[in-house]
Order: C-alpha cells, then sequence, then structure tokens
C-alpha cells in the first residue's frame, strides 16, 4: 500500500455524544493528518475523552461519524483500529504480568508481527531494565511509559495519546515530547490529548480548543495564540488615544497605569503608529506583546465558563 | 478472534489463581480419600475393640463406606467429589475470570488495542470451557491417583482396577453440568462489572436453587413440571444417570421425578447460550468509559 505524506488518517464529522440530557460531545468536526502532531485542548469535563472514546469505538456515538484511514469506525471497527495506536487516560494492565508479558498479550491481539516490536519499544521507553517487573509494582511514569510503548506495537499510522505525561517527571516529560515529535516525523498522524500547555506548544503543530464539547478554536498555535494579541501604548493622553484609535476601527482598548493595551491584528502596529502620530500624539512605546497558548486557552474557555459574565 | 483467544490464554497461563486452583483440587482429591479411610478405619478399630457399640446392621454399612475407595469405584465417588467441589471453584473462577478485566480496567484496554466486543466474549466463554476441561482432568486423574494410593495404605484391593471409560464419561457428563452456572456467573460479572456479583450469584443460584427444588418436589411431586425446568435438576439428571446404580443420587427420594438425561443436556446447552447471549447483549450496547 502506497502511504500519502499528508494524508487524512483521522476525520470526524459532526460528531455528537448525548449521555441523557448532557451534551457532552457537540458537531465536532477533525482532522489529524499523517507527520502531524494535533493537540487537542480543553478544561476537564470538555468532552476530550468522550471525542477519543467514540473514535476508538469504546463509546457510541449519538450522530455523526470517525472514520481512520477512511474506514468508519462503527462499521469496520476491527479494520479501522488496526491502524490506531491509542493510550487512554488511566493506563491499565494485568497487574499479575510483568510489563512485557503485558506488551506481548496486547501484541498477540494486534498480530502481524507486534511481538518483535515488545523489546524494541521496552528498549525505546526505558523500560528495557523494568521489563521483567510485574506490572503492579510500575511507578506511574513507567505505567504511562508502558502505556506508549503499547501505542506503537501495531505500527500505526494514528497514534492517540491522552494526557501521556502525567507523572512524569520533567526530563520524563521532555523525553516524551521528543518522543511525541519523532512518531510525526516517522509519517505518523498524532491526536494528543493534554493539560500540559506548554507541553501542547511546543509539540504541537495544530491545536483544536473544545469546551462543553464544542470546537471554540482551531488552527497553529501561532494562529491560535494571534487571537489574543494586542499591543501595549505607552502615551500620556489616554482618553485622547483611545478616541483616535476607535476612529480607526479599534475595537478593544483597555486602559492601564502607563497608557493603552490595544487588542488588534499584529500586522497593525505601523497603522496605529501613524493615526497617533497624525494627531499630534506621540507614544512612548508601541510594543507587540504575544498571549501564550495558556493565556488564550484560559481566556477561550473561561468566557463560556458559568459566572463568567458576572466575574467580568 | 483466534488472536485473541490466544492472547487470553497467554495471560491465563501467567496467573496464579488457575494454578492454585489445579493445586487444590489435587490436594483436596488426596486428603478426602485419606480423611474417608482414617474416620471409617477408625470407627472399625473402636467398634472392634468395643470402645463404641456396633452399629444396628453390624459394620457392613461401615465396610460398604470403605469400599468407595477402591479404584473400580472411582466414577462414583472420586469424581463426585471432584465434581462437587469443582463445580464451586469453577463457578468462583468464572466470575473472576471476567469480573477483574472490569476492575482491572483492561477490558478497555483490550478494546482500544482492537478487540470486539463478541470477540472478548467468546475468548472468554472458550477459556473458561478450556480450563474447566483441564480441571476435571486433572481432579479425576488425582482422584484415581489417591484412589490407589490410599487403597495401597489401607490394605483394600484394587479388585477390577479403574475402567477408564466409565471415569471419563461420567467426569464428561459431571463437567457438562457446570457450564451454565459459569456462564451465569460470567453475565452476572459483565451486567455488573463486578467478580464478586458473578460468584455470588452463581453461587447463590447453584445451592439455593437445587434447596428449593428438592423441597417443592418433596412436597409434592406435580412441582417437578416446573422445576425440571431448572438448572439443579438438570445437572442431577445427568449425573444421576452417570453414577449409576451405586451412585449417592439413588438416595435421593425425588429422583423418579427428574428429567429425562437427554432433555436435561438440552435444557443445560439453552440455559448456557441464553446467559452468553445476554452478556453479549449488554456488553454491545454499552459506552467503555472508565473500566469497563
Amino acid at each position: 500500500m502506497t502511504v500519502q505524506p499528508h494524508e487524512v488518517v483521522l476525520r470526524t464529522s459532526a460528531l455528537v455524544k448525548r449521555f441523557g440530557s448532557i451534551t457532552a460531545v457537540d458537531g465536532l468536526d477533525l482532522e489529524v493528518r499523517r507527520g502531524e502532531v494535533v493537540g487537542l485542548l480543553g478544561p476537564n469535563g470538555a468532552g476530550k475523552s468522550t471525542t477519543i472514546g467514540m473514535v476508538l469505538g469504546l463509546i457510541t456515538p449519538t450522530a455523526g461519524s470517525a472514520q481512520v484511514l477512511g474506514r468508519d469506525v462503527r462499521a469496520h471497527r476491527e479494520d479501522a483500529l488496526a491502524g490506531v495506536g491509542a493510550m487512554l487516560e488511566v493506563t491499565s494492565f494485568y497487574p499479575y504480568l510483568s510489563g512485557r508479558d503485558n506488551l506481548a498479550a496486547i501484541a498477540l491481539l494486534r498480530g502481524g508481527g507486534a511481538l518483535a516490536r515488545v523489546d524494541p519499544l521496552l528498549e525505546r521507553l526505558g523500560l528495557a531494565q523494568r521489563g521483567r517487573s510485574k506490572f503492579r509494582t510500575y511507578s506511574l511514569g513507567m505505567r504511562q511509559r508502558l502505556g506508549i510503548a503499547s501505542t506503537l506495537l501495531g505500527n500505526p499510522a494514528l497514534v492517540i495519546l491522552d494526557e501521556p505525561a502525567n507523572g512524569l517527571d520533567p526530563a520524563g516529560q521532555r523525553e516524551i515530547r521528543e518522543l511525541i515529535r519523532e512518531l510525526a516525523g516517522e509519517n505518523r498522524g498524532v491526536l494528543l490529548a493534554s493539560h500540559l500547555l506548554y507541553e501542547v506548544e511546543q509539540v504541537c503543530d495544530r491545536v483544536l480548543v473544545i469546551n462543553k464539547g464544542k470546537l471554540i478554536a482551531s488552527g497553529t498555535i501561532a494562529e491560535v495564540t494571534r487571537r489574543g494579541a494586542y499591543f501595549e501604548i505607552v502615551v500620556g493622553d489616554k482618553a485622547r488615544a483611545a478616541q483616535i484609535l476607535r476612529g480607526i476601527g479599534v475595537k478593544e482598548i483597555r486602559e492601564t497605569p502607563s497608557g493603552l493595551d490595544v487588542v488588534t491584528d499584529p500586522e497593525r502596529g505601523a497603522e496605529l503608529n501613524r493615526a497617533l502620530a497624525s494627531a499630534g500624539l506621540y507614544a512612548s512605546a508601541i510594543i507587540p506583546r504575544a498571549s501564550s497558548l495558556e493565556d488564550v486557552f484560559l481566556e477561550l474557555t473561561e468566557a463560556e465558563a458559568p459566572g463568567a459574565a458576572a466575574a467580568s | 478472534m483466534l488472536r485473541l483467544l490466544r492472547s487470553e490464554i497467554y495471560r491465563l497461563v501467567r496467573r496464579w489463581m488457575p494454578w492454585i486452583m489445579l493445586a487444590l483440587i489435587v490436594i483436596i482429591a488426596f486428603v478426602f480419600y485419606f480423611l474417608i479411610w482414617a474416620s471409617i478405619n477408625a470407627q472399625l478399630q473402636a467398634v472392634k475393640s468395643g470402645t463404641i457399640p456396633a452399629p444396628a446392621g453390624g459394620t457392613a454399612q461401615l465396610e460398604e463406606t470403605l469400599r468407595q475407595i477402591a479404584p473400580d469405584r472411582v466414577a462414583q465417588f472420586g469424581v463426585g467429589v471432584i465434581a462437587g467441589l469443582g463445580s464451586v471453584m469453577l463457578i468462583v473462577f468464572a466470575a473472576s475470570h471476567v469480573g477483574t478485566e472490569f476492575g482491572w480496567a483492561t477490558f478497555r484496554t483490550l478494546l482500544a488495542h482492537g478487540a470486539s466486543r463478541s470477540g472478548f466474549l467468546v475468548s472468554k466463554a472458550v477459556s473458561l470451557v478450556l480450563y474447566a476441561f483441564v480441571f476435571m482432568v486433572v481432579g479425576t486423574i488425582a482422584a484415581i491417583a489417591a484412589s490407589y494410593a490410599v487403597s495401597a495404605v489401607a490394605g483394600i484391593p484394587v479388585g477390577r482396577g479403574v475402567d477408564l471409560a466409565e471415569v471419563a464419561g461420567v467426569a464428561a457428563k459431571s463437567g457438562y453440568t457446570f457450564l451454565p452456572y459459569m456462564a451465569l456467573a460470567l453475565a452476572i460479572a459483565v451486567w455488573s462489572k463486578s467478580a464478586g456479583a458473578g460468584i455470588a450469584a452463581g453461587l447463590v443460584v447453584y445451592f439455593a436453587e437445587g434447596i428449593v427444588a428438592g423441597i417443592l418436589v418433596s412436597l409434592n411431586k406435580d412441582y417437578a413440571q416446573i422445576v425440571n425446568w431448572g438448572l439443579s435438576r438438570n445437572a442431577s439428571a445427568l449425573t444421576r444417570t452417570v453414577s449409576g446404580q451405586g451412585g449417592p443420587s439413588t438416595q435421593d427420594p425425588t429422583a423418579s421425578t427428574l428429567p429425562d438425561p437427554t432433555q436435561a443436556a438440552l435444557v443445560l446447552a439453552v440455559y448456557s447460550v441464553i446467559f452468553l447471549v445476554l452478556a453479549y447483549w449488554r456488553l454491545r450496547s454499552r459506552d467503555v468509559t472508565v473500566g469497563g
């Protein structure tokens, strides 16, 4: 089979899941292509794990569909999942088996040469020394590593990782970030659900922000963080400066002790400067400020949180 | 499906529980035979020495009980002991074999790695049947060995020895009667996502249904037409057939109202299938979130 470099490995279309009166996922469309790492972000209860559950056929969608490598997960689950390696948020293995035996048990289930990948994967994930120890003796970090190793047994086109860095120390988190980039480099698509926004910012090519089951933002890291970008303008006559800037279409202006924070397109720096100078008002400084992913994430999700209106 | 079964057996042989149960049934077989001999022999010695008075009919009944130890009685006595204890042990094992998958949340892991729900259930059922087969084989061999060993120690004549065909037939039919109880324990474990509930339900049905059925038929034989559609009466019908005239069920005053053995075998098969279908019906419609 010929592998297309940017082939879509995962596509969901209008995916909906309702649990009684609660809508956990509401019309979610997403795509993951080979060679890219896509971050799935959202606060607790946003619908990330439910989405992953539907992609893996663990949860039946109320409406919509999920396709892996063009195969519908509901209609052709086993064929579709043959191309997926998934690590769920809570890593669960047989406590009475060693790490190696746990991988071997999954490899037997996977077939297709997976058994031969057990030892190399233990080596790759740094578990070779403890491969023959019982899973129940593993630390949280070792369990996470074993979970990640299990995702690669079937040589998957799509890797789904739900909070893979949980319980890892900073060095371990860095190793996992490097591994995720390596997986994308091996022309696999990676869907990464994580609370660690720094981690997402470091490894993801694109992010999807969901809240209350709805997609509220998506794009590259630069595109998403741009929406929170602003200019810090140090100026004396704040009221007049604000009036001039509103005159050229700037809508969001916040007063600060030293001047104004002006939320607008990052490309408009020169235009702001010119407008103020033309009116005889000279700013001491016009500093472009970029928001971090964390700022944007909090802004997006808190805006929809209950009580947000009262707080603002 | 075959890949899942291979994985299932790989995990099964690496678990302590099935090996401990096999070891237990071997030990129990030897201990049981030894205790029967030691107890009856002590009574006979006491009667002979005049320490205790002789029973009303003399010592013939005690000597007949002692004869149960002989190898030519393994089909009636030894296999009966193995089947009686084995049924309880296998109900516990069946519930644990399935219920722990939910307790450890490994059911979710298996599904996430591509296993199907029907494949999961079939591989569990097949591995349970295979284990029950191994259990009965090991238990029966242990009973034969215990019979020869204790007979040699006690000086009981070996007689015509073990009739292997007869013993195998009795063991097979006894093992067959376990299946619906194991399927019930499996189904309850799936529904409740708990090994404990499967064990409790399996054991309660195993003991209580038999007692209630026996009481009802003792009160009025017409009740047999109802209770003969239950598990215990059909299991009894099969084991009575195989235990022959010398079997313990000839003591059962309600034995004459037991169902026909062929019907009994069919009814037990239907129950087994119904329990498996119910388990699958629940499993296929369930959203698997945390655990199973």
